[in-house]
């Protein structure tokens, strides 16, 4: 075993190196953090990263980027109280956002950047935390397999005649639970329960940790339906224009209740450090340069109102959006939450 | 015999009861947790989520058992008990799949088998356009990707049984006039029974605390349900209620297979020992016995690999190596070496105290460090998580909070190698040493220490290597800038980036290679 023999020799110094890197790592790691903003972000990265690259090549900011769960961040955050060493929260819904302004988790602001930019339906009263990019919960199918009048509102998915045939998010993503919740400050424990108990036996195993994975199965003819962000759909026909994918602006019909809103959004942290950075970097996040960026390459609505939609996207003013409003989202959580353990999505 | 008072005094006597605590002590929070919930929320888990979960755990397990049963005790019975060529060769080559993590394997498979996939082309030219095969994200999917990766704990097992054996038993039951196939049945495998045992027991250990694949291909277990339940809500009863069902569960399974094992003991009765002989088959028989052990190799690493080199060499993939990517190799070493010196010096003062004073105390504090088995990554992530809350929040979002889930999940496997190799020193040696005058320290230093190292070498590589893999308890608490390989790899396939999760992949199993090795080469010959 002369392999075992040389790397017995070898110990001591392999030992003793690792042992100075991890120093040397951990020292270089604090001296550097005086420059940089670290961002903990709720949304895919692929989503986050291009946008704040830009800004990092404008400002020489440098951004350390945590991907992660948007609910376990703002737990994250919870936890780390005031040692935490984020400045800045972003997450993929305001339900979200607001839950960690209300803990005091965030920094008002008084900026007119943001004011200005962003209308007021779309961020907190105190602006601690402000939406960036909106998205609509649709429901994308593939056109080979369903025709487009087939389906007008959300709630008929639960129809017995769609058994696996539905694909959805599961129950731990924050718009799911955003969904669910404008559903049921609309309609009522009753119905929404009924809704998910539909929902439920027609997805079956359909359920998908990722919304991307949704498309794709849609789109490669897999399962027919199912419910996404709608620039999930734009972003995958993007890259392939010719996938047989279509979307349907849910609940349009008369009476109906509008398409689910919600917004990405960021607040600063309140125990920050670097104020004066975190607030460079949310007036980039709201000036039509960033909101450009949302816009071009994630396929989001941005709330900018000087800012075009993509040209593939259904006009904004085309269609009615729910009347729910985003920070109600926060205090519909809970009741959201048990009702989704009640019927046990998974 | 010493008082505990005296005990008491010795600091390593501390130093492991303190190591024994900050091993017990997430434990018995996540338990206290679970147990002061809400009956609400249990009734509530009970009458939705929990017997789904349990099923499909159980069923998972009992499936693998028995396909790595099979697919263990075969190839191990051929390569040592048939002659053919290459034999030494797939001898060596059935170890492989272990330097493939499951998620790794789990996110080859569903390209390879996902709708529209290259096997349901293969599958639609043989049998029509319409035909479909099974989904990769279902429960056949995690069986096969699952036996696939974990069958070599029972071949090596098993082989080692195999070799070790005398064939003197066998031999008589030949000359008895029982046949080669009823001597197979009712002599050797009843002898191989212990070993047999063990492998399927860390088998079953190894899928129950499975995250990687489970999670890519979208089956539901206890052990991915506690990830989403901690992921996905605000506060934790729900994952303590799971993860302390997890806990009971895997100690339920622990407790029987020992009682099971301390039943059937089998010794070596005299020192005639001969090496078994082997068989030589016809042309018709090698060939039938290498396409056999081609085709599991081949499934379980050779065409893993192929396709994790082909997509790393994707211009697509080569983007993605550059320095961001070192920065990811870095922090895989830094966090794995980190968590393997940390474990082996809590490991080796409890390991020690327990062969050199096996008092109740001392052992208790061994067995307590063991705890490990029954955590798997979600669960020690979580129990770690609440702890700190409760008792350091400072630590919270820092390094050591990751290492010691680490150490806490993989000081067993560094026991493994840690307990023997001071169990083979004779204590002698040590009390030689002191009565020719050297101190305690210089004992230690020249005695023990060079005696012992090749087990200490082993035990660091090895929890090294796990903690480089580990999926799940690094998602839940890598503080800022510390995303390490197994991060990228996941991040990426489970978007489906195949191209993308290449690279990441590709350098863990190349890292691997090494590691297994020297893991093998431990106790090939000994066998």
């Amino acid at each position: 075993m002369p392999f075992v023999r040389s790397l017995l020799k070898l110990r001591r110094t392999i030992l003793s190196s690792l042992f100075v890197c991890f120093a040397v790592g951990i020292f270089v790691s604090s001296v550097s953090a005086a420059e940089t903003l670290t961002i903990y972000s709720g949304r895919s990265e692929r989503l986050i990263k291009p946008v704040l690259d830009v800004f990092t090549a404008n400002t020489g900011i440098h951004l350390e980027l945590l991907s992660s769960g948007t609910t376990e961040l703002v737990n994250r955050l919870k936890a780390e109280g005031d040692r935490t060493s984020a400045d800045l929260l972003i997450t993929n819904d305001a339900g979200s956002l607001e839950l960690a302004r209300t803990a005091g988790l965030l920094h008002p602001l008084n900026m007119r950047e943001i004011d200005r930019a962003i209308p007021p339906q779309f961020r907190a009263p105190d602006n601690a935390w402000v939406g960036l990019s909106g998205r609509f919960w649709i429901v994308v199918y593939n056109r080979t397999m369903v025709q487009p009048d087939q389906v007008t509102s959300l709630l008929d998915l639960a129809d017995p005649k769609w058994k696996d045939k539905i694909a959805i998010p599961n129950s731990g993503s924050e718009y799911l639970q955003a969904g669910v919740s404008v559903i049921l400050a609309t309609y009522g424990q009753e119905k929404t329960r009924q809704f998910l108990q539909g929902l439920k036996t027609n997805a079956d195993t359909q359920v998908y940790q990722k919304s991307s994975q949704i498309v794709e199965a849609v789109a490669k003819g897999q399962i027919p339906l199912g419910i996404v962000n709608h620039y999930y759909v734009y972003r995958h026909l993007a890259t392939q224009p010719d996938a047989p994918l279509a979307v349907v602006m849910p609940d349009q019909q008369e009476g109906g209740m509008g398409a689910i809103m919600n917004v990405a959004g960021a607040g600063i942290v309140k125990s920050t450090k670097h104020l004066d950075s975190a607030k460079l970097l949310m007036e980039f996040l709201v000036a039509q340069a960033g909101q450009k960026l949302f816009a071009d390459l994630n396929k989001e609505y941005p709330l900018h109102p000087g800012v075009k939609t993509d040209p593939a996207l259904v006009e904004r003013k085309n269609f009615r959006a729910a009347l729910v409003p985003l920070t109600k989202l926060a205090e519909l959580r809970e009741p959201t939450l048990t009702l989704i353990e009640q019927v046990g999505l998974r | 015999m010493s008082t505990i008072r005296q005990q008491l005094a010795s600091p390593l006597q501390l130093v492991a009861l303190a190591s024994a605590g900050i091993l017990l002590l997430p434990l018995g929070y996540v338990t206290a947790q679970a147990l002061s919930a809400d009956p609400a929320v249990w009734s509530r888990l009970w009458a939705t989520r929990i017997p789904e979960l349990l099923f499909n755990t159980v069923s998972l397990a009992a499936s693998l058992a028995v396909i790595t049963l099979v697919l263990g005790v075969s190839t191990a019975w051929l390569v040592t008990r048939v002659e053919f060529p290459g034999r030494r060769i797939w001898e060596g080559a059935l170890v492989l799949p272990l330097a493939m993590p499951t998620y790794v394997l789990a996110y080859v498979y569903s390209y390879l088998l996902g709708f529209g996939g290259p096997v349901e082309h293969l599958w639609q030219l043989a049998v029509g356009p319409q035909a479909r095969i099974f989904s990769p994200h279902s429960y056949w999917g995690a069986t096969l990707v699952m036996a696939l990766d974990t069958f070599p704990f029972v071949y090596l097992l098993s082989r080692s049984a195999l070799l070790s054996m005398n064939v003197s038993f066998e031999e008589v039951a030949r000359t008895s006039g029982v046949s080669r196939l009823s001597t197979l049945w009712r002599v050797t495998l009843p002898l191989m029974r212990p070993s047999i045992a063990a492998g399927v027991a860390l088998v079953i250990l190894y899928v129950v605390s499975d995250f990687g694949a489970v999670s890519l291909l979208r089956y539901q277990t206890l052990t991915y349900a506690v990830f989403q339940q901690m992921t996905g809500r605000s506060d934790n009863t729900a994952a303590s209620i799971l993860s302390l069902l997890l806990v009971v569960f895997a100690l339920i399974f622990l407790i029987t297979e020992r009682w099971f094992r301390q039943r059937s003991r089998f010794y070596q009765t005299t020192g005639r020992y001969r090496a078994p002989q082997r068989q030589r088959y016809g042309w018709l028989g090698t060939l039938a016995v290498t396409g056999y052990l081609a085709l599991i190799v081949g499934a379980a690493f050779i065409l893993p690999a192929s396709l994790l080199i082909q997509w790393s060499l994707s211009p697509e993939a080569q983007a993605t190596v550059d320095s961001r990517f070192f920065g990811f190799v870095w922090n895989s070493a830094i966090l794995a070496a980190g968590a393997a010196t940390g474990g082996v010096l809590i490991g080796l003062p409890l390991a020690y105290l327990a062969s050199r004073r096996p008092t109740m105390l001392n052992l208790s504090c061994l067995q307590a460090a063991y705890a490990g088995y029954v955590l798997p990554g979600p669960v020690a992530a979580l129990a770690v998580l609440v702890l700190f809350t409760k008792l350091a929040p400072v630590f919270y979002g820092s390094v050591l909070i990751l290492i010691v889930a680490y150490i806490i999940h993989f000081l067993p496997a560094g026991l493994q190698s840690l307990e023997p190799a001071l169990q083979h020193m004779s204590p002698n040696l040590e009390e030689v040493s002191r009565t020719l005058g050297l101190g305690i320290r210089e004992t230690w230093r020249r005695v023990t220490l060079p005696l012992i190292r090749n087990g200490f070498v082993v035990a660091w590589v090895l929890m090294f290597l796990q903690t480089m893999k580990e999926l799940p308890a690094t998602l839940l608490l890598r503080p800022v800038g510390f995303d390490t390989l197994a991060i990228r790899v996941w991040m990426e396939a489970s978007e489906e980036y195949f191209q993308l999760a290449a690279p990441s992949a590709l350098l863990i199993v190349l890292l691997s290679l090494p590691a297994l090795a020297l893991l093998v080469s431990k106790d090939w010959r000994a066998a």
